[in-house]
């Protein structure tokens, strides 16, 4: 009896480590990727924003989560691109690159790769794993970090200087009212 | 002793959309400089490598040039 109670606790540990595996690697799954995407010249600016609100709708309808975005922008290619529409080849020189930022389980990115396929107006893109934070280079931001540092002793300064001012204008106020008084 | 570019910037990801900085590492061809040049440490050598070639893939940089 000691010994199949012992089993049983045994195989019900087993189980409890089990589930709790299974959801770790559930909110593991969630991975940040990155969808960088060229829209075809042939869209107008005025539509770019509806072409990209589309992108992001069926984002966000199979669960995933935007993190950040770069709208569109028009770019000349460094090499003609060409993409088959309706049986005929078209070359492109020039189109609008954007890209999204987003959180989404492994299983959505084939849904993912499948509607960007088939989306027409887009010519090219690239789904890629990355990270959260920001990944554009800023070469002015530690300079702006280190700036404010050094300002600070200037306004320290400054606002000292106002204090010792302002009692010898008020001074000089009285001066001139008294003058004017007297004439 | 010239040290690596991103580990001087602090740069830990190397972006593929940064083509500012992917040229600094290419040669007129547009091929990759040997990091024996331009004193990049192995780790981003990979990195930038890579990054390049999502670039290219993109045409946000040629394969060849000239």
């Amino acid at each position: 009896m000691h010994w199949r109670s012992a089993c049983v606790s045994l195989f019900d540990m087993l189980k409890k480590s089990e589930q709790e595996n299974n959801k770790e690697k559930e909110e593991g799954s969630l991975k940040v990727y990155e969808v960088g995407y060229h829209i075809a010249p042939a869209v107008s600016a005025e539509n770019l924003p509806v072409e990209v609100e589309n992108l992001k709708n069926f984002l966000v309808k199979e669960g995933a989560t935007i993190v950040s975005e770069g709208f569109p922008k028009m770019l000349d290619l460094s090499y003609a691109v060409s993409k088959s529409v309706g049986g005929s080849k078209r070359k492109f020189d020039t189109a609008y690159f954007g890209w999204i930022k987003f959180d989404a389980g492994e299983a959505l990115i084939a849904k993912i790769k499948k509607f960007f396929d088939e989306n027409e107006n887009i010519l090219r893109f690239l789904l890629i794993k990355t990270v959260k934070e920001n990944t554009l280079f800023s070469p002015v931001s530690p300079k702006i970090t280190a700036s404010p540092a050094k300002e600070e002793p200037k306004t320290a300064k400054s606002s000292t200087e106002k204090e010792i001012k302002s009692p010898i204008s008020q001074e000089e106020l009285d001066k001139t009212i008294d003058k004017l008084i007297a004439e | 002793m010239k040290q690596c570019f991103f580990s001087q910037n602090n740069i830990n990801h190397i972006d593929y959309k940064d083509t500012e900085i992917l040229k600094k590492f290419l040669n007129p061809h547009a091929r990759i400089i040997s990091r024996k040049k331009t004193c990049v440490s192995a780790k981003n050598q990979r990195k930038l490598a890579l990054a390049v070639k999502r670039a290219r893939f993109m045409a946000l940089l040629p394969y060849v040039a000239r």
